[in-house]
């Protein structure tokens, strides 16, 4: 079957330094793909070039290769080419993006209700009384207790679980095809994650959508990747199954990465701590 | 554990903060705990469970409301200042951010030196050969002690905060999340060094940490802490290999696992943490804590 998204000899770059080189990969619909890595290994860059967010304000350049995203009617379209206004069509309507820090991506004087609201009703037309009722949709989708009462609260009345869940709920709002989430639960408490991790592999189901992750957690990688694009200082270094990359991880770097990897229950049957096992790779 | 004496030993420790109208944060509850000699104690919890207030208040960096603190048989809970500098060299902590703990203007080298010239020990030393050798011990360079924090990155910047830690040879050094900051390859290789610098300087550690896989592998004893009280304290393996409260179990199941086979189906909670503030008059009902085995010690649930 044709991707539904396919990055191909993706390069981004800041000025002089290459943050993305050679990038390739594809996304299937209904697949969850994690893309992993240390800081600065150009993870996120990916993502922001995919949304065409990298080139506005932080002054990245694609420089080269294409992004081809096959849109709902069946075209096939190389999104490097898109126009601002093609894009801003696309982005929260087909392709839609969480971030890992929800407090910062909510405005603070609306109330969270207002916020998804006008997603649902600058891309797809809704009246404000059908938008209200799209949002306690998506607010039970996304699990929200109480959702009418919480419709009416602003971002500070939420903890940071809720407003992750409100951030999913405005990404969801208009079924994208494709969801991005950077780091979505790299902010919240474990018990959260779990809950939010949860709700992500539910959704999945319940939705169609791929969901492309961005992540340093490979805990949160086995949990919910189906496919996995390993990444360090700017290139892929690896792209497999999960079950390949974890259990018969082809290259030294993500073996290394896998082995510092703190692991639950690592220490059964023993007392005192003990160091890692750390495997060398050549950098 | 060894019948010797604690290292430091905390006794109802509380700690509230007044937030307005008369409500109160209570942030620590009347915690008690010890920390032996060459042991590292763990505290788990999520954010907001007094994790860090705890270590703060333990270094005497806040004023407990109430409880006491005892250093090497010293009561340091409400010590005079001057009194306090000469235990405080005892007492050393680390913060997560290795970035926020350094002055950008400042070389390195200096910032390690800060400590020995404070304490007054500068006049007896050789402060450069003894800075020099710190960043040997850490795993840096002699040549390093000249650069700014910017030149570093930042597992190195934290094995520069450790070295200023160990500056005074402390007994007892506070890591408050020091290694969470850290990509995983970097951070395996921080928490190696504490573990070798523990064995080598005899060290003993109060790792705050809310990562549960992290936590098993550097430490003997654990803490876990829920809405400023412990409800389960006890040896490693028992809190691991067998948790006795249901918010330890909790959270155990609630860490990712980084294998793709053991994917498990978990119910989807959408309960949260109850707000620590409480309104005028009232608090939090007072856990107590049952030893269910030797060391292993439970809070009783309803």
């Amino acid at each position: 079957m044709e991707p539904l998204l396919s990055v191909r000899n993706l390069t981004v770059t800041f000025g002089s330094f290459t943050a993305v080189k050679d990038l390739s990969f594809d996304i299937h619909e209904g697949q969850t793909l994690a893309v992993v890595g240390e800081s600065g290994s150009g993870k996120s860059v990916t993502a922001l070039s995919i949304m065409r967010l990298v080139e506005l304000g932080t002054r990245g350049e694609i420089e080269g290769g294409e992004i081809l995203f096959r849109t709902p009617s069946g075209d096939v379209i190389d999104l490097v080419q898109q126009s601002e206004s093609t894009m801003r069509d696309i982005r929260g309507n087909q392709i839609s993006m969480i971030f890992q820090e929800p407090l910062t991506s909510l405005n603070p004087v609306f109330t969270v209700g207002n916020q998804v609201a006008e997603a649902v009703i600058l891309h797809q037309g809704l009246s404000k009384d059908e938008a209200r009722e799209r949002v306690l949709e998506t607010f039970r989708l996304v699990r929200i207790p109480d959702p009418e009462q919480r419709l009416d609260q602003y971002p500070h009345e939420l903890s940071g679980g809720m407003r992750q869940r409100v951030m999913i709920a405005m990404a969801l709002s208009c079924d994208p095809k494709i969801l991005i989430a950077d780091e979505p639960t790299t902010a919240l408490d474990v018990t959260i994650q779990a809950q939010i991790l949860g709700l992500m592999r539910d959704l999945r189901e319940q939705t169609g959508a791929a969901v492309l992750i961005i992540t340093h957690d490979m805990g949160v990688v086995a949990e919910v990747a189906d496919e996995v694009v390993v990444m360090n200082q700017s290139r892929l270094v690896e792209r497999g199954s999960v079950y390949d990359v974890f259990e018969n991880p082809a290259e030294d770097y993500t073996r290394a990465l896998l082995a510092s990897v703190p692991r639950l229950g690592s220490m059964a049957g023993t007392t005192t701590p003990s160091p890692f096992e750390l495997v060398e790779y050549e950098r | 554990m060894t019948a010797e004496a604690p290292l430091i030993e905390v006794e109802n420790l509380t700690k509230h903060f007044p937030v307005g109208g008369g409500a109160v944060v209570h942030a620590v509850e009347k915690v008690s705990l010890t920390v032996g000699h060459r042991e590292t104690l763990a505290v788990v919890g999520e954010s907001g469970c007094g994790k860090s207030t705890l270590a703060h208040l333990m270094i005497r960096l806040l004023k407990p409301t109430s409880g006491t603190i005892n250093l090497d048989g010293t009561d340091i809970t409400s010590m005079s200042n001057r009194a306090m500098r000469e235990n405080r060299r005892k007492l050393q902590i680390i913060f997560q951010d290795p970035f926020a703990s350094l002055d950008p203007r400042r070389p390195v080298g200096k910032a390690v030196a800060e400590p020995l010239i404070v304490h007054g020990l500068a006049k007896d030393i050789d402060v450069d050969e003894t800075v020099a050798e710190l960043f040997e011990k850490v795993g840096l360079t002699r040549d390093m002690v000249r650069q700014f924090p910017h030149q570093f990155s930042g597992g190195q910047r934290q094995r520069i905060c450790i070295a200023r830690a160990l500056a005074l040879r402390p007994q007892l050094v506070i890591a408050d999340e020091a290694v969470s900051a850290l990509d995983v390859s970097i951070q395996a290789q921080v928490i190696n060094l504490m573990m070798d610098l523990q064995s080598e300087m005899g060290l003993s550690f109060l790792f705050i940490s809310h990562d549960l896989a992290v936590v098993e592998r550097v430490s003997h004893r654990v803490a876990v802490m829920y809405l400023g009280q412990i409800v389960e304290l006890g040896p490693r393996a028992a809190i691991f290999e067998n948790p006795q409260h249901s918010y330890t179990r909790r959270l155990l199941d609630a860490v990712p696992v980084a294998d793709p086979r053991v994917r498990r189906d978990r119910p989807l909670m959408t309960d949260e943490i109850p707000s620590p503030v409480w309104a005028p008059g009232t608090g939090p009902a007072h856990v107590n804590l049952v030893e269910h085995d030797p060391g292993h010690f439970v809070a009783v649930e309803d």
